[in-house]
């Protein structure tokens, strides 16, 4: 869901009488020539949740037309941060729009020193060769004692608590449909 | 949380102890203060004076690891001085239930342990039972086998003398924070517990929690406005993927992973336990229900009665052995794996003992790195003391989305699931976790096609909500909440195959309904994306907000919400009113099953409905270490003796055996407790927040933090550079010395502390020094196998002056 | 448009740094190489990047036995901003005053570099900075752009505690004037509003002023 600046700048109104004593008494008066710098009166806006700690702070993400970042804070019509945020949360444009960032999978060869590029499918059937390859020669269908345990042991998963709810129940379906039983992430650690 | 974010603003006390909410849950102070605004009394207990300390209207230390003889002692306050709720207490707790004759505890021990195996005949401990087969009880609680006489004297060794002998902390400020948490046993008041990694993180970590929820039981806190058992989950989604059991031992909705305990489907739908008591609802015995759905939502039209649903294509595990993260680390470094997946995760810096990880990950033949940053996991092969020449592993990274460039839900601490939606184009090169995971999964089932090992799970593996290989969060989302799979008829109504299921309540175990996770059956109906919601109605003014997003079970803000009410449903505290019995009626959250209160005997059942026998357990059989949390040091402590009994160690921790895994206690190599947290500044890791300059600015290097007086022992100064190390590893540090630490007077001598925030970690920035986790250790809980980095033994050492 | 005032309730604020970072966040604003150096107050000082800082101070205490004290701070956009007066001895109107009191250094202050120092000494604070970057004297515009909008500076939003609050004249002096007295019930008594005449961004504080950021 997109919410129209009008809106927002309405939430914004109410976030002083919700928050009761943060931000007060404003009137709401017609944009001033300074205004034509405020970037994101033109923005779209979509609303967000953190990706830090779990307390699930709302967000509002400003992005132009092309779909680039410009700017994130707090929602202020959501009841659980009514439009605050921490200094993590404040900077969450940065994870995002960073010059770190990777953007192409990497592969790192058996004794090497380094990292070469790799194109995605080659990298997806690679990994998937390796799955493979890994099940089939570690597959247990019966174990020490003779019971049925159809299970593949040469391959462990950990990972992970910043997946969406959605990522998560698949990945865990595709990890035991393979046959994986040493699945983990950080809720054990 | 059984409770949630806002409802911190009804309590009138609030301890933060265990957790350092203001730093590592800053938005959570929001609900502190408001609460503090109303009269309330926030305590903070914590070895160091942090920045939830400095808002504390109490503030007390105590030496890390000695949670359980800190809150013992405040169980022996409040028994021995009658602060319970015993209105609450009998009825609603089993500390009226009789004790069978074989339980007994002497010397750190209770009945039924195995000094061989390390374990304990957990059967010594059972309740005794009438001629129906239901625990007998003595609501009196007097009967000296009752589970209440049996704690009392349990706990009457916790003296004030002993606990401050042992933790630290002076007399008079345990007693201070006894007196004014034990007041919310008054009938009307509510206290609550905020905690997190600083319980988990020990060789008694599920103690440490149970000590507190049998306080909140006993204080008549849990269910309540204001009250409850409050874990403060440090990811945004770890309450979710934890909901959704990315772990060995559970399938989604908590639900036992299938062990060669249970053979076949039949043996796995008769496991839990019945219950004899017409007053217990005793909720699991629906798990048949769940367990069926779930596996029509993993194998879909494959999954049919004549197979048992698939049963036999769910992977088993060997009933009895631990597949945990420990093991997994322990396993690879012994080299018994050959690929490895960390999605989403940095390994090599946040589990305990890092060079350990660091060294498994060596031995592996391929891993797969799916993250937004390089990490010290992804490029462990090029770290510190690494030689890549010698290394053999494969390493494929992929770069994945952040999470404004993709559409789906996440789960808060308070389980509320919230819709977030795709906000910015993510940049060229980089793809959404989901995609990788179907693109993944597509190219492994076709390689199956042809043969292969046992392919029918994968061949199997239900694939209607991938369209064209795209991912859909929605199409998923519908799958985890379920759908009726053929046409049919449930508490006389009817549904058409297709439908979108409305709530666990109409779940089938004939296979004509799947649910990917019962627990979110009512999150996506037919009414449309319940965790989508922003709705701000708050009809009883105590700020459930139920329209906003939606909560699991059932969007039921608050769990056990029953116990909120007295007998006749009516709340022990009418200013705190969530749940009220009226014409009839419940009226307020959705109450924990609709019977109505305990007065009309013939139609009620307790309120703890997860539990066999509808009662919170103060007594608790279940456990591996002991039905009652007793003290232990923890496995590296500064003491040659445990001052309650000669068990110096939990008995039943794991114990890994590697050259990688050496501890010490008492070694003056080794002298000081250290410690492990977290900064506001960054995130776990760091692997996020470390590569955004804004962020680094704030928290550039990794320090150690100290008191004055270990300072001036070791002629440290106040931005020195230091050398901390462990049995197990070494790292460099700035110093802070600072008076929030102060030593501690244990048994008579001196202990000194330190610690160190876990963000940091070689690859970037190059001087922001290493993980601490190379200093922890690899031991961990009986229970849950969660390490040990909250107390380990250190010693620390000045470098040099640093330069300007 | 009703003169404008910030709040800041020192008692309140557990330094979770949101407003320093949102201010950065809103503003694009570049970093500062820093070093720990024994404490978690980074920036060590406001510069050309960072127009909002929250000072870390510990003390012994009565209470607790420490206290660790909070203090964000930025330009306090004086009624008779010292900054102003000095700069329009130089050149007039580089420093300008909207009517509802944001104090702004315009472009102007590009011509101010030799007189930089002057201006700087002049605010009892030490506020402005010469920005390299930008190369004009730079400081806290109160979100200006944001404010003639009618939205919050971005600073004031971010705050989770309601320590630091931004709003109209009346309305804050009365917020100010309630807590201060809940801070003096809860604090033995001890509690005061600094420069209450003087500045638009009034500070309470419970304790000796100097413990709270260095006295200049």
């Amino acid at each position: 869901m997109s919410l129209t600046r009008r809106e927002f700048l309405k939430w914004s109104g109410t976030a002083g009488a919700a928050a009761a004593a943060m931000c007060l008494g404003f009137d709401l008066r017609p944009v001033s020539s300074y205004a034509a710098d405020l970037k994101i009166l033109k923005a779209k806006e979509t609303t967000s949740i953190c990706p830090y700690c779990a307390v699930g702070c709302g967000l509002i993400v400003h992005t132009k037309k092309s779909g680039k970042l410009l700017n994130a804070e707090g929602d202020p019509d959501h009841p659980i941060n009514e439009g605050a945020l921490c200094a993590k949360g404040a900077a969450l444009y940065q994870m995002t729009v960073n010059k770190n960032r990777m953007k192409n999978p990497l592969y790192r060869a058996p004794e090497s020193d380094e990292w070469e590029e790799i194109e995605w499918d080659e990298a997806i059937e690679k990994i998937a060769k390796r799955i493979k390859e890994t099940r089939d020669a570690t597959f247990t269908e019966k174990n020490a004692k003779g019971q049925m345990v159809n299970r593949t042991t040469g391959i462990a998963h950990v990972g992970s608590a910043a997946l969406d709810n959605e990522e998560c129940w698949l990945l865990q379906g595709i990890m035991r449909a393979m046959g994986l039983v040493y699945i983990e992430h950080q809720a054990r650690i | 949380m059984t409770n949630h974010w806002i409802d911190i603003r009804n309590s009138d006390c609030i301890l933060i102890m265990g957790s350092n909410a203001a730093e590592n849950h800053p938005i959570s102070m929001k609900w502190v203060e408001k609460a503090m605004d109303k009269g309330a009394t926030l305590i903070s207990v914590d070895p160091r004076f942090t920045r939830t300390s400095s808002k504390a209207d109490i503030y007390t230390a105590l030496r890390s690891g000695t949670d359980i003889p800190f809150l013992g002692g405040m169980m022996n306050y409040i028994l021995s001085n009658n602060k319970f709720h015993k209105e609450y207490a009998a009825n609603y707790t089993n500390a009226s239930f009789i004790v069978g004759s074989k339980f007994d505890f002497k010397d750190g021990l209770f009945t039924g342990y195995d000094p061989k195996k390390k374990k304990y005949d957990k059967s010594q401990w059972a309740f005794e039972k009438d001629g129906n087969g239901v625990p007998k009880r003595d609501l009196s609680l007097k009967d000296p086998r009752c589970v209440f006489q049996l704690m009392k004297k349990h706990y009457s060794r916790y003296t004030p003398k002993t606990v401050s002998a042992i933790t630290g902390t002076p007399e008079a400020d345990l007693k201070k924070v006894w007196e004014t948490y034990a007041e919310t046993g008054a009938v009307d008041k509510t206290g609550t517990i905020m905690y997190a990694m600083g319980w988990t993180q020990h060789t008694v970590g599920v103690q440490n929690i149970r000590m507190m929820a049998m306080i909140q039981l006993m204080l008549g806190n849990m269910g309540r406005a204001g009250g409850g058992v409050n874990a403060l989950r440090g990811e945004s989604n770890v309450q979710g993927s934890t909901d959704h059991c990315l772990l060995f031992h559970i399938l989604p909705g908590y639900m036992a992973t299938p062990s060669t305990k249970l053979p076949k489907l039949a043996d796995y739908l008769k496991r839990r336990a019945k219950s004899n008591d017409p007053l217990s609802a005793n909720w699991w015995q629906n798990e048949p229900k769940y367990m069926v759905s779930f596996l029509k939502s993993m194998f879909g039209e494959a999954a049919t009665a004549d197979n048992d649903f698939g049963y036999d294509w769910m992977p088993k595990l060997d009933a009895g052995k631990t597949y945990s993260w420990l093991d997994i680390f322990d396993d690879m470094y012994k080299g018994n794996f050959k690929g490895f997946f960390a999605w989403g995760q940095n390994p090599a810096c946040s589990g305990a003992n890092s060079n350990k990880t660091r060294q498994a990950l060596g031995k592996l033949d391929w891993m797969v790195n799916v993250n937004i940053f390089d990490n010290e996991t992804a490029s462990f092969w090029k770290g510190p003391g690494m030689k890549p020449d010698e290394i053999k592993t494969e390493v494929f990274f992929l770069p994945c989305y952040t999470s404004v460039e993709k559409e789906g839900s996440i789960t808060n601490s308070g389980r509320w699931m919230q819709w977030r939606y795709a906000a910015a184009k993510p940049p060229r090169g980089t793809m959404g976790d989901g995609e990788i995971m179907v693109k993944l999964f597509e190219k492994v089932r076709e390689l199956y096609e042809s043969d292969g090992k046992f392919p029918e799970p994968i061949k199997n593996f239900r694939w209607d909500f991938v369209k064209d290989g795209k991912f859909d969060s929605h199409a998923v989302a519908k799958l985890v909440n379920g759908y009726f799979e053929k046409d049919a008829t449930v508490k006389g109504k009817s549904f058409k195959k297709g439908t979108l299921v409305p709530s666990f309540a109409y779940l089938l175990t004939d296979g004509s309904t799947s649910s990917g996770n019962w627990l979110y059956c009512n999150s996506y109906t037919e009414k449309g994306n319940m965790a989508a919601r922003r709705g701000k109605k708050d009809p009883t003014g105590m700020g459930l907000y139920p329209e906003w997003s939606w909560c699991w079970p059932v969007n039921r803000r608050i769990i056990y919400n029953r116990a909120s009410v007295d007998l006749n449903g009516k709340p022990w505290s009418p200013d705190k009113n969530i749940l009220e019995y009226k014409d009839g009626k419940w009226v307020g959250d959705v109450p924990d099953g609709g019977w109505p209160p305990m007065t009309n005997k013939e139609k009620t059942k307790r309120p703890f409905i997860m539990k066999p026998d509808g009662v919170g357990s103060v007594f608790g059989p279940g456990r591996a270490d002991g039905p009652f949390p007793e003290h232990y040091e923890p496995l590296e402590c500064p003491v040659p003796k445990n001052l309650m009994s000669s068990q110096r160690i939990n008995p039943v921790a794991p114990v890994y055996g590697t050259e990688a895994d050496a501890h010490f206690s008492c070694d003056p190599r080794f002298p000081f407790v250290g410690t492990t947290y977290r900064v506001t500044e960054h995130w776990q890791t760091g692997i996020l927040t470390r590569w955004q300059p804004w962020l680094l600015e704030l928290q550039p290097q990794l320090f150690v933090e100290m008191s004055n007086e270990l300072g001036k022992l070791k002629g440290i100064n106040n931005g020195d550079k230091c050398k901390v190390s462990s049995a197990r590893g070494e790292v460099e540090a700035v110093a802070i010395v600072t008076g929030r630490f102060k030593p501690f007077k244990v048994q008579g001598t001196t202990v000194h502390q330190i610690g160190l925030p876990w963000c940091f970690g070689w690859i970037y920035p190059k001087d922001g020094g290493d993980s601490a986790n190379l200093l922890t250790a690899s031991t961990g809980d009986p229970n849950t196998r969660i390490p040990e980095t909250k107390a380990f033994m250190v010693n620390v050492e000045k470098l040099g002056k640093r330069r300007a | 448009m009703a003169g404008k005032f910030f709040f800041i309730d020192t008692t309140r604020c557990t330094a979770c740094r949101g407003c320093q970072t949102a201010c950065k966040q809103y503003k694009k604003h570049g970093v500062t190489k820093t070093k720990q150096y024994g404490t978690y107050q980074n920036p060590p000082d406001l510069d050309g990047n960072t127009f909002r800082l929250v000072r870390f101070s510990e003390h012994p205490a009565k209470v607790n036995s420490m206290a660790w004290y909070f203090f964000t701070e930025a330009c306090r956009h004086c009624l008779k901003p010292a900054c102003k007066k000095k700069a329009d001895q130089i050149l007039k109107d580089a420093i300008i005053v909207k009517d509802y009191g944001a104090v702004l250094f315009s472009k102007k202050t590009k011509d101010l570099e030799k007189s930089f120092k002057a201006i700087k000494q002049a605010c009892p604070w030490s506020i402005p900075t010469w920005s390299k970057d930008e190369k004009q004297i730079v400081k806290c515009n109160m979100c200006y752009d944001r404010v003639e909008a009618g939205l919050f500076p971005a600073c004031a939003k971010a705050c989770p505690t309601g320590a630091l609050n931004f709003g109209d004249e009346a309305e804050i002096k009365k917020l100010a004037n309630e807590r201060l007295k809940a801070a003096k019930k809860k604090f033995d008594g001890r509690g005061e509003i600094l420069d209450l005449e003087d500045v638009r961004a009034l500070y309470l504080i419970t304790d000796v002023q100097a413990k709270y950021r260095p006295v200049a």
